[in-house]
């Protein structure tokens, strides 16, 4: 039987998904909510993310203090990544104003658990510019712990390449027009 | 001459007994692989929800939140899990890809 979570030993992150991932959870947080954001794309030893989808409209909750993405949400955005061979990476979430980017016992919880599956907090409600100050936390041995920078340094390749971005709803999922 | 035809030839023609069984596929969004499993048409959906589960490593379990998984087919949630293959999929339908999605029910506010 094949293994479904092949271990990724390091993560090729494009920084058009970190800006754009930025920029999609401002503009949706709009500061009073928190936003997130779902990174996919194949998952192998060395795992590049591809593709960033935004939750939006029925297939999210969004408040101050949460951030929850419904299972039909999941659903539709299964069956638009698996027909490409992408898999879920790694799912951010922004914390508001001073709150601090930490994974709180409830983002544990509620987050996806399986091995090698980020969970990135990013502070500020998406204004905290820079990555290396979010919060990375990385799922193993069946618990979330946080990657330290030197960690972070040596696992993460941030490159030039492009991202397909889309944004998905309880019902469909569509490419995201650039502005 | 025709290679293929004549390997065909060779092969016995299949009896009742061996008709291929439900080809049943299960994508999971986080993993890299899909769950696959040949099954009779009587088996039920909370056979399949339960080796797909396994499979996956996953389970349904209570924290502080109610954690649960089901089984999602062309975009509806199936929840009768006594219901076999062959009453989802009809009697001539001989596979059938479902997607497993977790349902999370918040068992006290988050912050």
């Amino acid at each position: 039987m094949s293994e479904p979570y092949p271990h990724i030993d390091r993560w090729i992150l494009p920084r058009a998904a970190l800006s754009a991932t930025l920029t999609g959870v401002q503009k949706e947080g709009q500061s009073v909510r928190e936003a997130g954001a779902l990174w996919l794309g194949p998952r192998n030893n060395a795992a590049g993310i591809t593709s960033v989808v935004f939750p939006t409209a029925n297939g999210v909750k969004a408040t101050a203090g949460q951030w929850k993405v419904s299972p039909e949400l999941f659903g539709v955005v299964t069956r638009w990544a698996k027909p490409q061979g992408l898999s879920l990476l790694g799912v951010v979430h922004t914390h508001l104003h001073g709150v601090p980017p930490r994974l709180s016992r409830a983002d544990r919880q509620y987050s996806v658990q399986v091995p090698d599956i980020l969970a990135v907090v990013i502070g500020e409600a998406g204004h905290e510019l820079d990555y290396r100050n979010w919060g990375w936390y990385l799922y193993e041995k069946n618990a979330y712990r946080q990657l330290p920078t030197q960690e972070l340094t040596k696992r993460f390749e941030i490159t030039s390449q492009n991202v397909d971005l889309r944004c998905a709803d309880a019902d469909t999922i569509r490419e995201l027009d650039p502005e | 001459m025709d290679l293929q035809t004549s390997q065909q030839e060779k092969q016995p023609l299949p009896q009742a007994a061996d008709t291929p069984d439900d080809k049943i596929t299960v994508d999971y969004l986080p993993a890299s692989q899909p769950f696959h499993h040949s099954y009779e048409g009587s088996a039920t959906l909370s056979t399949v929800r339960t080796d797909a589960m396994a499979f996956f490593h996953v389970s349904d379990h209570k924290d502080r939140d109610t954690h649960q998984f089901f089984l999602e087919f062309q975009g509806r949630r199936l929840t009768n899990m006594a219901e076999t293959l062959e009453q989802l999929l009809g009697p001539h339908r001989r596979g059938a890809k479902f997607n497993l999605v977790e349902q999370i029910t918040p068992g006290a506010t988050t912050a």
